[in-house]
């Protein structure tokens, strides 16, 4: 395997970009990405905060400890992963990780890996989604995207600007894929606008480093108020309906019981 | 003098009658209390070793030309190898040997659970064997995969049935004022031992070296040596460090096998380490079990009648342990009854872990007292003390010595909280406060022996072919070395983990190496110390002893030792010591109760544990930092167990889903609560020259009870199968609001 260190973005020629490491390695490990070529993008991807713009680079480490972000993004934050997770992970990186269904981390040959079947639907699927489960019940794991998508941030890639919600998108027959990032296209910037109030809740299995069974992340800008949420759905989930209008699976309806608890506490923290 | 004894020998809950060779022990036991160095609290005497990196385990054994070993596992819960072709394999870079089927001890054509061992490739390098082992050409046979525990039980595909009866079940029924039943699950759950089962294997000659992660050096020994046909004296096991077990490393496993064979043909040494992802699959488990119970009790709380049937999820092989144990020894009840079936099932096999049976049954047992006593509206700590037993209530043996008594006397003021947790409850998190007893084996037994040697530097080294599985044993044979002899514990030292250096050693299970080893210690200093003082008094005038390094006269004058033992020049003193019988008749166990604080969050279903109390009854406590050490790891262990463990299998095809440290979630240090420890400390008259009984287990058996039951405490609600997850948690919570609602009483 190659590790290329281009000097600019002009420069970049395929590969598999590699930041922080904490998704790409584990993936490579589980035979789940195969590439001969890595390519490290920390010299090309911006890193740190500047009012509302927050480079792609920065790591989830610097991003908790900035009293100037929004509040939900920093809990975001500070709720994900280890200590030593977030020392390394970066923000650009978090909003791409891959889901963690077990079987589709052990090859099962399902929806996402091109295969005819969700196996979770009809098996183990306690950690699985609440919402557009039908064709995929995997759920999304990422916190920070959670609370990006409450925030209604903007994504500024290496090709175009769009609102984070454009970056994902739920797998279908003919596209299995979860992002709408073209090979080549990174993730440079994001622009997180101020909200007047901001919050974000996670349930998980244990106090600390697990992924979320539920998250709950809100938002209030004047009279507008959004809610989005995590490990709910195969993609983040921005809440435009209500949360009665989940479709469960027999072992995912305790989700639903809990989201609701989550949401009435976000929505009631909100200043 | 030793003889030959005819005797029952239990290693965990397991008994069998056999023949023992014991020597007496004669020694008197030391007066209760601290002592100068036994007693008191010592750090770990090879701790900076540990944390300095020095510590060698298996994993750091790197010997010249090691090779690397990948092995091939069963994909499948149920197949067959029709076909097996290792030329690919032998044709990749790298490669310098491959076995298959038959070719060593647990590498077999009929897989009955997924990860079974079919084939191992060794390497120059692990990345070789990996990328080798995966060209194995294989033609499989798929068979249907039997997978529901009950559905074994009823078609009798059983490993192992037990009927167990004392007086009339039906009759304690009848006599009963209140009677409750139900059904308890428990999940199966993962070792996770830090360090994953391995080996590293050298042809030396005609002997076979093995460095192996191992609860039992001489078990290993015995098992290899027959499995290469070896004269077991030709087998020498090496275990310096080992990184945890828990039951899971008490024999050697096909990975010792596949690396001795893989020896033999490349002539090289070899190591064969599951990843971690294997040892999630293969290295054995806690089954999961399905306890349906029944107790009565008349209206003052005595119990009249405790039935169980239990079915043990075994897995593909393994044994059926007991988790009928606690009902049947808990407690005074005349008329009991239980069942046990161990369903065989094409599952990974289970493996001993920490209190194989007891920690399952303990949780059913005592969540049903609680519901008895909710039903009776009888204190549970009240209902508990009503049926305490003086006496074994399954054959009336008197215990060596149980202090049960004053295990709950010294919970009263744990328990006596609640009033002020429930009283910090709000109108979404719920507290309380729960309470479980524990009965538990732990008193070890011979033969064990150890040797000390004393030197002209006047330090002394404690030579025993046993093993420190992390425990601290090396520190506590020091402290009993160094108080028998009188001397500082910078003098002593301690040898261990190598079959050809040192003397037979009992297995690191069963909560029995301290109370094995620690008498045998004891002895062999007590040999050394008489020949010191032979000497002594050949060199001074009268009679001495000698205390803390010195060597002191009956008149009070003081001698340092130096000048005695540097007359030594390179003689040595050399004292042997073994561990003598267990007290006949008499029923060894320990003894212990937690008290348990959680809090519950009755909208997320969230469950914290705040504090936990534990006191135990384990005899004399060698070393008391240690101690709670032992209970702190005992009941985190308890907490992931009870909160948030869990292997899951695909229901289809009986794979193993959680295979990774962030899908199977064991506890972090965010998950621990407030530990307070209290050990009772009375030395077990009848037990060896020190009294001293195992800790190991014993901390974690009480504790998912005590939470289920501060859970109940809390909310009301009835959580029955472990682990209580957010989802468990809220199903009880709509169970009990559901009662409530209909108006019926707090427990069914």
């Amino acid at each position: 395997m190659e590790l290329l260190r281009p000097s600019s973005l002009e420069a970049l020629d395929g590969g598999v970009p590699l930041a922080g490491g904490t998704e790409v390695v584990p993936l490579l490990r589980e035979g789940l990405l195969e590439t001969d070529v890595l390519v490290d993008v920390s010299g090309l991807v911006p890193v740190g905060i500047d009012g509302t713009r927050i480079g792609a680079g920065t790591t989830l480490a610097a991003i908790e400890a900035d009293s100037d972000v929004p509040a939900a993004l920093r809990e975001a934050c500070r709720l994900a992963a280890s200590p030593q997770l977030r020392n390394m992970g970066t923000v650009g990186g978090n909003l791409l990780q891959a889901t963690r269904c077990w079987y589709w981390r052990l090859h099962y040959p399902c929806r996402l890996h091109g295969g005819d079947r969700c196996h979770a639907r009809d098996g183990e699927h306690r950690e699985h989604a609440i919402f557009a489960n039908d064709f995929c019940a995997s759920g999304h794991p990422s916190d920070v995207a959670a609370a990006l998508l409450a925030l209604d941030a903007t994504l500024r890639t290496s090709r175009r600007r769009l609102p984070l919600g454009e970056l994902y998108r739920l797998p279908t027959e003919p596209d299995r894929r979860t992002t709408t990032l073209e090979p080549g296209e990174l993730i440079l910037e994001l622009d997180v606008p101020h909200p007047d109030s901001s919050c974000y809740l996670k349930a998980m299995d244990r106090k600390r480093w697990a992924f979320p069974l539920v998250g709950v992340a809100t938002a209030r800008t004047g009279t507008a108020t959004r809610v989005a949420l995590a490990g709910v759905a195969p993609i983040p989930w921005l809440l435009e309906g209500s949360l009665d209008d989940a479709t469960p699976l027999p072992g995912t309806a305790y989700k639903v019981e809990i989201a609701k608890a989550l949401q009435k506490r976000a929505l009631a923290s909100l200043s | 003098m030793a003889r030959l004894i005819r005797t029952e020998k239990e290693v965990e809950g397991r008994y069998e009658e056999v023949w023992l060779l014991v020597e007496e022990d004669s020694l008197e036991q030391w007066p209760a209390g601290p002592r100068s160095v036994v007693g008191r609290p010592a750090e770990r005497v090879d701790g900076a070793a540990r944390a300095r990196g020095e510590a060698i385990f298996t994993g750091d054994v790197h010997l010249p030309g090691l090779l690397h070993t990948a092995v091939l596992r069963s994909p499948f819960a149920r197949a067959r190898v029709r076909r097996v072709d290792l030329a690919p394999a032998l044709a990749a870079p790298g490669v310098r040997a491959a076995i298959g089927p038959g070719d060593a001890r647990g590498f077999e054509r009929e897989c009955g659970y997924e990860g079974a061992a079919v084939a191992a490739v060794c390497a120059d390098t692990f990345a070789q064997a990996q990328e080798a082992v995966a060209l194995i050409a294989l033609d499989w046979e798929e068979l249907e995969p039997l997978l529901d525990p009950d559905e074994a039980a009823r078609t009798g595909q059983l490993l192992g049935s037990r009927q167990y009866e004392r007086g009339d079940l039906e009759r304690g029924l009848a006599e009963a004022d209140a009677v409750v039943e139900a059904t308890y699950r428990t999940q199966t759950v993962l070792h996770n031992s830090m360090e994953t089962h391995q080996s590293v294997c050298r042809w030396v000659g005609d002997t076979l070296e093995v460095h192996i992660s191992t609860q039992y050096i001489w078990g290993v020994r015995d098992d290899v040596a027959s499995a290469v046909g070896l004269a077991a004296d030709k087998v020498r096991v090496v275990s310096e460090y080992s990184g945890g077990g828990f039951g899971s490393k008490n024999d050697p496993g096909e990975y010792t096998f596949a690396a001795a064979e893989l020896a033999r043909r490349t002539g090289r040494p070899v190591r064969c380490a599951l990843t971690r992802r294997e040892e999630n699959v293969a290295a054995g488990n806690r089954n999961s079990t399905i306890q349906r119970l029944v107790a009565g009790a008349h209206a003052d709380g005595t119990l009249t009648a405790l039935g169980g049937e239990f079915v043990n999820a075994v897995g593909y092989s393994g044994w059926s342990s007991m988790t009928e144990g606690p009902m049947q020894m808990l407690y005074a009840c005349a008329n009991v009854r239980t069942h046990t079936a161990g369903a065989k099932l094409n599952l990974p096999p289970m493996k001993a872990f920490r209190a194989p049976g007891f920690v399952e049954g303990t949780f059913g047992l005592e969540c049903l007292l609680d519901e008895l006593a909710a039903k009776l509206d009888l204190d549970p700590l009240e209902l508990r003390r009503r049926n305490h037993t003086d006496a074994d209530p399954r054959d009336d043996r008197r215990y060596s010595s149980k202090h049960l008594t004053e295990c709950y006397r010294r919970a009263e003021p744990h328990w006596q909280r609640r009033h002020d947790v429930r009283a910090r409850s709000t109108d979404t998190v719920k507290r309380g406060v729960g309470i479980a007893s524990q009965i538990w084996f732990g008193g070890g037994g011979p033969p064990s022996y150890a040797w000390v040697r004393v030197g002209a530097d006047a330090r002394a080294t404690v030579v025993t072919a046993t093993q420190d599985i992390g425990t601290g044993t090396k520190t506590a044979l020091a402290q009993i070395a160094a108080e028998e002899l009188g001397f500082p514990l910078e003098r002593v030292s301690v040898v261990l983990g190598d079959t050809a250096r040192g003397p037979y050693s009992t297995l690191s299970a069963g909560s029995s190496t301290t109370p094995s080893m620690g008498p045998a210690t004891r002895s062999a200093a007590a040999d050394a110390k008489r020949q010191i003082l032979d000497l002594a008094e050949q060199r001074y005038e009268g009679q001495m002893q000698i205390e803390n390094g010195e060597l002191v006269g009956a008149d009070g004058t003081r001698r340092s030792l130096d000048e005695l033992l540097g007359l030594l020049g390179d003689g040595q003193i050399l004292g042997t010591g073994a561990r003598g019988p267990n007290p006949t008749g008499l029923e060894v166990l320990t003894f212990g109760v937690q008290v348990a604080e959680v809090a519950v969050d009755v909208e997320t279903g969230e469950v914290s544990v705040d504090r936990i109390a534990a006191i135990h009854d384990v005899g004399r406590v060698i070393n008391p930092l240690g101690a709670s050490s032992q209970v702190e790891g005992g009941i985190i262990q308890g907490i992931g167990h009870t909160l948030s463990e869990q292997r899951l299998d695909d229901p289809g095809s009986g794979r193993v889903l959680t295979r990774t440290l962030d899908a199977y979630k064991l506890p972090t240090i965010a998950d621990v609560p407030e530990i307070v420890c209290e050990l009772i400390d009375t030395p077990d008259e009848h037990l060896t020259n020190l009294g001293s009984k195992g800790l190991g287990e014993p901390p974690i058996i009480p504790v998912a009870a005590a939470i289920a039951n501060a859970i109940r405490d809390a909310t009301g609600a009835d959580v029955r199968s472990l682990p209580i997850t957010r989802e468990e948690m809220l199903r009880a919570l709509a169970e009990a609001r559901e009662r409530e609602k209909r108006g019926a009483p707090a427990t069914v």
